[in-house]
């Protein structure tokens, strides 16, 4: 059974109902005005069949739950020249993704956005693109996360791109 | 079945028993075929590309792994920063983006090429000195001769490499650096470039992983350097020079009859000396041993020997019986050899004859001693007859066509 541990900051100005009030608005406008959306991949850490010395896995071995569709404010980085070596093996992919999605849309979801998972995003009609979550922001503690002071209400998340040998969607 | 107590293997010939076909002089005949261009009979040039091209060679066969059921994709260019960009968009093993799908190996050459420190071929002769190669054969379709074949020694050079694997798995860095150290377990290996071996040193492995940046994407990505210890061979340096071209021989086989026929080309050198006299003048030489004398004629009429002068055979100086007017221009047509014998085509032997008569009237046929090889000249009181017009020849008769006066000298030169 779950701790209940009421919050009672900014009683006299702020309360719960407030809060979710604040959320709703916000949603009713992600959902309904930007209507932006990723597809969420979540790994299945138990029936993925990972190497036993470096947990690592084949191509196309990765098996993930059925893939969830989130609202969620996106952000791309703009693509930036890289090299593997230095000036050399130059390549130019996107940059990282960084979406920042509401917990109560999370939790509605019955979902988690974990380390390791992967995020579909389609840049056009006619193709998606894949990021790895590298930063879960499950550490929203800060006051940017905190909704005036009275508590978390959305979380960061960092992917960062990746090739189809490595994820595709299959 | 019983195991046999010893290794039956016979590692070391048997002494008497023949050397196999690689062995000695077939392998070193093996070698230097491989080394020799095809239209030449000197060795390929190599130069920085060929060596380049030998290393990417030794990666793609040598270096191969597999991950995921699939090799990893080897660029096959030497890596350089002007032209990624092209290798990218040519590449079949690039994304949608253009970007190299990971895992992949590429091969990276330094641009600055040091001198060699390949103990075989650095620092043993001084200058660029041509050293002798080989000699061969040649034929103009008339001469048979021989060019001399010169080149300097390569020049030693070593040029450095990095081999790098991008990938994402831990094993697929196993499996590369298993198949490295397994090759260069003796500190090197070797790459053919053109026939010759040329040593591959592992100098160093490294980790360039990026693993400080968390928030990007992530791979290994490990350097393997590599030094190899080549040579330059430039054609451009090779040096041809024709060594003898005096003398042909060649030799016609006759599958019927069982002899050999040898055809000797051989140049008979007639020398011209004139002089013009100066009334008191009566030996004139002329510089070297005359073999024989053809003929010595004073202004186009011809001497005849022992009455009008005197030569004295192998020397060089015809001596007149009165000096010639002055201003007479003296000719003296002879042949410098030992003797008044000759060589035709095929090896026989010729010989020189000189035969004289006085026509007294009675016939116009002249009989000379020996049958007649052919004519060089016959004159009638010092003038050259014609041969068809003057005179025809037979065997060994000379018939007059016209009556001389009587009293007439005739000289007849042949080749018996």
């Amino acid at each position: 059974m779950e701790n209940k541990l009421p919050i009672t900051r900014l009683t006299k100005f702020f309360s719960e109902d407030d809060y979710l009030l604040h959320i709703q608005m916000g949603q009713e406008y992600l959902h309904g005005d930007l209507n932006m959306k990723v597809v969420l991949y979540q790994v299945d850490r138990t029936i993925t069949d990972t190497d036993d010395v470096y947990g690592e896995v084949g191509k196309d071995q990765i098996k993930y739950k059925l893939p969830i569709e989130i609202n969620c404010l996106v952000q791309i980085v703009q693509a930036e020249n890289k090299s593997y070596k230095t000036g050399l093996l130059r390549y130019l992919e996107p940059g990282n993704m960084i979406l920042s999605v509401y917990i109560k849309t999370i939790e509605d979801l019955g979902v988690d956005i974990k380390f390791g998972d992967y995020i579909g995003y389609a840049d056009s009609e006619k193709r998606i693109r894949f990021y790895n979550v590298i930063n879960d922001g499950k550490i929203n503690a800060d006051n940017k996360h905190h909704h005036f002071g009275y508590k978390p209400s959305y979380r960061t998340i960092i992917c960062s791109p990746v090739q189809e040998n490595e994820f595709r969607g299959v | 079945m019983t195991l046999p107590k010893k290794n039956n293997i016979n590692v070391y010939r048997q002494v008497g028993t023949e050397p196999s076909s690689k062995e000695l002089v077939p392998r070193r005949q093996e070698l230097l075929d491989r080394i020799t261009k095809s239209d030449t009979y000197l060795p390929d040039e190599i130069l920085h590309d060929d060596l380049d091209m030998g290393m990417l060679e030794f990666v793609k066969n040598n270096l191969k792994v597999v991950s995921d059921g699939e090799q990893i994709p080897i660029i096959p260019k030497i890596l350089t920063v002007q032209r990624w960009n092209e290798i990218t968009n040519n590449w079949t093993f690039a994304d949608e983006d253009g970007n190299m799908k990971v895992p992949f190996i590429g091969i990276i050459r330094k641009p600055d090429v040091q001198p060699g420190t390949n103990p075989n071929i650095q620092r043993t002769i001084p200058d660029r000195r041509q050293i002798y190669y080989s000699t061969v054969k040649t034929w103009n379709g008339n001469m048979e001769g021989a060019d001399v074949y010169k080149m300097p020694q390569p020049v030693a050079v070593d040029i450095s490499f990095e081999i790098i694997i991008v990938c994402q798995k831990f094993r697929d860095l196993n499996k590369f650096n298993k198949i490295v150290l397994q090759k260069f377990s003796s500190r090197q290996s070797y790459t053919t470039v053109k026939g010759h071996y040329i040593p591959i040193i592992l100098d160093r492995i490294s980790d360039n992983s990026p693993i400080d940046a968390l928030e990007n994407r992530r791979f290994y990505l490990q350097s393997y350097d590599f030094t190899m210890l080549g040579f330059l061979i430039d054609a451009e340096e090779f040096e041809i020079k024709p060594a003898i071209s005096r003398m042909m021989l060649m030799y016609e086989f006759m599958d019927t009859k069982n002899y050999t026929k040898k055809y000797t080309n051989r140049t008979i050198e007639v020398t011209t000396a004139s002089f013009i006299a100066n009334g008191e003048q009566v030996t004139f030489n002329v510089g070297e041993s005359i073999g024989f004398l053809f003929f010595v004629a004073i202004n186009g009429l011809v001497q005849q020997r022992d009455i009008d002068f005197y030569w004295i055979t192998g020397t060089p100086r015809i001596t007149f019986v009165t000096a010639p007017v002055a201003g007479s221009n003296i000719t003296i047509l002879y042949y410098a050899g030992k003797s008044n014998v000759f060589q035709d085509s095929y090896g026989r032997l010729l010989f020189l004859s000189t035969q004289y008569f006085v026509y007294d009237g009675s016939s116009l046929i002249f009989t000379v001693d020996h049958e007649i090889s052919d004519i060089i000249y016959v004159e009638t009181n010092g003038l050259v007859e014609e041969d068809g017009d003057g005179y025809t020849w037979n065997g060994n008769q000379i018939t007059y066509l016209y009556e001389p006066i009587i009293g007439s000298r005739i000289g007849v030169v042949y080749l018996r």
